[in-house]
């Protein structure tokens, strides 16, 4: 490469106006949230909103909701993509691009026209219910709307995208050889699937289910629409303390709450990954 | 390797992915206003409707407005950021791209949150300025990403080459870098557009009286409507960013930078 002058100078011209930016709008306002959440307007320093949210039985129980539905959407994600993606990877090349933009297209809807469906066929008059009638199996409609079901439902469809996608990446680069050479020495197709194309895919799985999980664990969209406020997630929560009950020390609490588990999360994740290569 | 119940789970996926939308589509045309299914007979009043409600085409116009002037902005601020990463080495660097991908590890509706009590903070800003703020902030990781992807696929002998012929390094990068980067910034463009136009949870907090986005919109008018509208309004949505992504894919391979 050719010598470049005044190296320092010209890095910092160029990063700087984003940076500025980023520090400005971005980086500093969340800092604030995080001293909004120690210190209320009536004091100094305290960590009293955060004993206050993990003691309080209601947020407690909106905080391990909201995990355990994360964790279970992420499941169904996991078993719907796998052998789906599977098949995506051996595809001709121009197949797959086709069935790919067919996957990538949920994603470009916004989240609200996608979890509007969910309505029509969860609903009281909806698809399930005027089917569940016509045959005679329930007398009355059943309520599926505002449950842990229909939030599930709405969230794996909405991120099932993000783990086909690294899957299928994943899954591309394991040649043929390999699987050949597992089915030529005497394994059937399920091992030759759990032991050698699980493990090659591995991390394609391990930045899907980081990418399902947080987005599941801090969508407002689906839970407000098929949660309400009968059934609130930790984002429906913050809305719920920072526009109705104009508590903004406690919303910022929940806020820098749904920070850390999705930091953590990501760490966590990314420790595995590391450890697998 | 490939067996029969690998390409039932195939027909699974995508009816699960897919099968909403035709739910929509169906309901779009249905003549009933309770949304019962199936829809019966066939009308295009709702389509009419979207056009009637003036929430939706202020909402709209706005949207519009709002995703075209963050992502030019998170592009032309977010190039020298993905040039400085991928054509110099320096000690930063890895900070640099910790803060550029920050903002998509925090949740979008924290981010509209903190944005909005920071900004009252500041005293008065106008709405519209506030959410131009937060679209482009959360636009950055996407921008400086595709573009960096882009010019990592881009020999920077090339543009060595101009210099040394005597060109100095701003007209080698305006005049060979930047057009062998179309594609790049055309994908980023497309992708951060589509970004900003579907985001609800950073506009939910900064949408102010007046001045809401198109999807905060769809989101309000659900807590007192319950009619095929939505349904009318998402189809037009889809076959918007069919056609635009569509195209994109066509012309520009979208795919790889997603």
């Amino acid at each position: 490469m050719i010598r470049r002058p005044n190296q320092t100078r010209t890095v910092i011209l160029l990063v700087a106006p984003a940076f500025v930016f980023v520090l400005v709008f971005f980086v500093l306002p969340l800092i604030f949230l995080l001293s909004q959440s120690v210190l209320p307007e009536d004091g100094g320093f305290t960590l009293r909103g955060y004993v206050d949210f993990f003691q309080s039985r209601v947020s407690r129980v909106v905080y391990l909701r909201t995990l355990k539905l994360g964790l279970i959407v992420t499941g169904i994600c996991v078993l719907m993509s796998y052998p789906a993606a599977f098949v995506l990877a051996r595809m001709p090349v121009r197949r797959r691009s086709f069935l790919m933009s067919l996957v990538i297209l949920p994603l470009m809807t916004n989240a609200v026209a996608r979890t509007f469906a969910w309505l029509i066929i969860l609903g009281r008059r909806g698809m399930i219910n005027q089917t569940l009638l016509s045959l005679d199996l329930v007398e009355n409609p059943l309520r599926f709307i505002f449950t842990e079901t229909a939030i599930v439902l709405g969230l794996a469809q909405l991120f099932l995208p993000l783990m086909v996608l690294p899957l299928v990446s994943a899954m591309e680069n394991i040649p043929n050889d390999v699987l050949e050479a597992a089915r030529s020495l005497g394994a059937n197709r399920l091992t030759t699937f759990v032991r050698i194309v699980v493990p090659l895919s591995s991390d394609g799985l391990v930045l899907g289910a980081t990418l399902v999980f947080t987005g599941s664990v801090t969508a407002f969209v689906t839970p407000a629409i098929l949660g309400g406020s009968r059934l609130l997630l930790m984002s429906t929560l913050l809305r719920q303390k920072a526009v109705i009950l104009f508590d903004q020390h406690a919303a910022a609490v929940v806020a820098v709450v749904m920070i850390l588990t999705t930091l953590a999360v990501n760490l966590l994740l990314r420790v595995l990954r590391v450890q697998q290569v | 390797m490939i067996s029969r119940w690998m390409y039932i789970s195939l027909v699974i996926l995508f009816g699960f992915l897919l099968g909403p939308f035709v739910i929509i589509f169906m309901a779009s045309f249905g003549a009933n206003a309770n949304l019962a299914f199936p829809p019966q007979g066939f009308t295009l009043d709702w389509f009419a409707n979207v056009f009637e409600t003036s929430q939706f085409i202020d909402s709209f116009w706005i949207s519009l407005q709002l995703g075209l002037s963050s992502t030019i902005v998170s592009l032309v601020m977010g190039m020298p950021v993905a040039y400085a990463l991928t054509r110099f080495q320096f000690a930063a660097s890895g900070m640099v791209e910790t803060v550029f991908s920050a903002p998509i590890l925090v949740p979008g509706l924290v981010v509209g949150f903190a944005m909005l009590n920071f900004f009252v903070l500041l005293g008065d800003m106008h709405v519209m300025t506030g959410l131009f703020i937060g679209h482009t902030a959360i636009l950055f990781p996407y921008s400086v990403r595709v573009i960096s992807a882009s010019l990592r696929n881009l020999d920077p002998y090339v543009e060595d080459a101009a210099v040394s012929l005597g060109a100095n390094r701003l007209r080698g990068f305006l005049l060979v870098v930047l057009p062998n980067m179309q594609a790049g910034i055309a994908a980023a463009f497309v992708l951060g557009f589509i970004t900003s136009f579907n985001n609800v949870p950073v506009s939910l907090f900064l949408s102010g009286p007046g001045v809401t986005t198109l999807p905060v919109s769809m989101l309000s008018y659900l807590e007192y409507y319950f009619d095929p509208t939505i349904a009318a309004l998402s189809t037009l949505l889809v076959i918007f960013t069919v056609l635009l992504v569509q195209t994109a894919e066509r012309v520009l391979g979208l795919s790889q930078f997603v």
